[in-house]
């Protein structure tokens, strides 16, 4: 939580929104369990229903109640989050390869170069973010706030923008 | 060498250096949870028709457990937002209320839904026949409601028979598949056509052997002295076991399978050779746990140790209202049997996989919590406050990491 967000006001504020968020989630249980007794329905359907309200439920929990909507710089979790899926997808990716379930995209054969691009990916993206997070702890720490006010204003209109 | 603990961000890195860490954790957890996630998918893409047992799971109770999920995020972030206000009795009344929420959710899985499975039971039958004259004769006892004989009239059903037609609608299709189409019946048909088609239930009693154990002899071969082979004799409850020993003869005349196990395994210690017979079967009247085709098959004296069992049959994939229509099954039938645990099958073993990390989860965090409600915790507050606001909000993250993971994993088990 960014510093200039602790003010009594703007904890009251949240506190406002963190019930109507576990609303939202409340509703989102009761309106998938409702589908599913109610409307009798195919498989794939019901895979779309559920995970996408799953998905808009995960949402309000990430921006809200774990605070993602405040934290501005957030440039390392977002990092993290994103290198995270592309490693994922990297194993997952191999995993498929070695099973043969591979997409060939309409073509008899996949080039080896694909795998073996995939999977470098793979190591290269986690290894680059080690030596980045390295870096970045290893440098001092000014625990004054550094911000500049031009920083500090551009952020007070974001959060008018957002809210 | 100390570290000293910064509270502030990091002009760097945004955050406080806690804080990253977390977020680091939770991508690791990201990639467990979603590994297991992309096994669960591609072994419910690539099951075979009428194997997916997902019809079984009760969707009011994950709901339950869900909601019950819910509130505790939404107090955990409660308590995070009292301490912020300097208001330490709030976080220690939402945190307790969020204690409470997790435990509530252990209980219901660990107590109940767990445990329900652990009793519950599909059986294989070798022969067709049998499987058949079984489903006639259980489910013949229940199909005469007004909405099967309504469906008695059509022709085509006219010649499937009630009973068969009971077990394909209400429980073959409820269990296996989301709607009722050409795909669930031909699925059905084939299971019942090669006596595949495994029938459900609870087991509510049975018939177990009652054993007779006779020494045959006793040699001196495994080391043990002829005092010390009296005496394991006398253990055992032999009342004359000197002649016993050189003689032979009958050690209990009739008693349960433990005992009879259990001498069979000392005195075969002691250097005795012992025979195992079956003199009659007992009826017990009994909801047992965790029994497997070896537990009810197994030969003695070239009897099984079950005879018969009572078998409850399901009246509805997932529901308890009926009365249930008892069937008796002889263990001779019986090709497999095998209570709802993780060898049952793929959708068992990944059910009981995730749901079973998932809870370890919420069990660790309980642990957490309690930390930080004991004055060992709270200790922090008092030196720092800003430190322990912090410490809680990134303990608050790791739950909502927990509570989302549940997000999703209701749907896919619950559901499809």
């Amino acid at each position: 939580m960014a510093d200039s967000h602790d003010s009594p006001d703007f904890i009251q504020y949240l506190i406002k929104l963190f019930y109507m968020v576990g609303g939202v989630l409340v509703a989102g249980t009761l309106i998938t369990v409702l589908i599913d007794v109610l409307i009798p329905m195919p498989l794939v359907f019901a895979a779309i229903i559920g995970l996408s309200i799953a998905l808009v439920k995960s949402c309000f929990v990430i921006a809200i109640f774990m605070h993602y909507k405040w934290d501005k710089k957030l440039i390392m979790i977002t990092w993290t989050m994103v290198l995270t899926f592309f490693f994922f997808a990297g194993m997952m990716g191999l995993i498929m390869w070695a099973e043969g379930d591979i997409p060939k995209l309409h073509r008899p054969e996949l080039p080896a170069i694909w795998p073996i691009l995939a999977s470098l990916l793979g190591i290269i993206l986690p290894a680059s973010f080690t030596v980045l997070t390295i870096k970045l702890m290893n440098q001092p720490a000014v625990l004054e706030s550094a911000q500049t006010p031009k920083s500090k204003a551009k952020r007070t209109t974001r959060k008018k923008k957002t809210t | 060498m100390e570290i000293p603990y910064t509270v502030k961000p990091r002009p760097d890195t945004g955050l406080y250096n806690a804080k990253l860490g977390i977020w680091l954790f939770l991508a690791s957890e990201v990639m467990l949870f979603g590994a297991l996630f992309s096994s669960y998918v591609l072994l419910r893409v690539g099951a075979a028709d009428g194997t997916w047992s997902m019809g079984l799971m009760d969707v009011i109770v994950g709901a339950g457990n869900t909601m019950v999920l819910i509130a505790s995020s939404m107090f955990v972030v409660l308590a995070w937002a009292q301490l912020k206000q300097g208001d330490l009795a709030g976080y220690k009344k939402w945190k307790w209320a969020t204690v409470g929420c997790a435990v509530l959710f252990l209980m219901v899985k660990w107590s109940y839904e767990w445990p329900s499975k652990f009793k519950h039971y599909d059986v294989w039958f070798k022969d067709t026949a049998v499987l058949h004259a079984h489903v006639n004769e259980g489910y013949g006892k229940v199909a005469g409601t007004e909405e099967n004989k309504a469906a008695l009239r059509d022709e085509e059903n006219k010649a499937l028979g009630l009973p068969r037609l009971y077990a394909e609608k209400k429980i073959y299709v409820g269990r296996y598949f989301k709607t009722d189409s050409k795909k669930s019946q031909s699925a059905f048909t084939k299971a019942w056509e090669d006596g595949s088609l495994a029938l459900s239930g609870h087991i509510n009693g049975y018939e177990e052997a009652e054993i007779k154990v006779e020494i045959i002899g006793w040699s001196s071969d495994k080391g043990v002295s002829e005092a010390d082979a009296d005496k394991a004799l006398e253990n055992q409850g032999a009342k004359s076991p000197d002649d016993l020993r050189k003689n032979g003869g009958t050690l209990l005349e009739k008693t349960d399978y433990d005992t009879a196990k259990l001498a069979e395994y000392k005195l075969t210690k002691a250097g005795y050779s012992l025979a195992l017979s079956v003199v009659g079967y007992q009826y017990k009247e009994a909801h047992p746990y965790f029994w497997r085709t070896g537990r009810v098959n197994e030969d003695i004296g070239g009897k099984p140790r079950v005879l018969s069992i009572d078998f409850g049959l399901d009246v509805n994939s997932g529901d308890k209202k009926e009365h249930h229509p008892e069937v008796k099954i002889f263990t001779k039938d019986i090709k497999r049997l095998n209570s709802y645990e993780p060898k049952h099958s793929t959708f068992f073993g990944i059910y009981y996989t995730i749901t079973g990390l998932h809870a370890a989860h919420v069990f660790g965090g309980i642990i957490v919590m309690l930390y930080n409600l004991l004055p060992i915790g709270l200790a922090t507050w008092h030196r720092d406050r800003e430190q322990f606001a912090n410490r809680i909000e990134s303990f608050g993250l790791f739950w909502h990491f927990v509570d989302l993971v549940w997000i999703f994993l209701f749907p896919i088990l619950y559901i499809l």
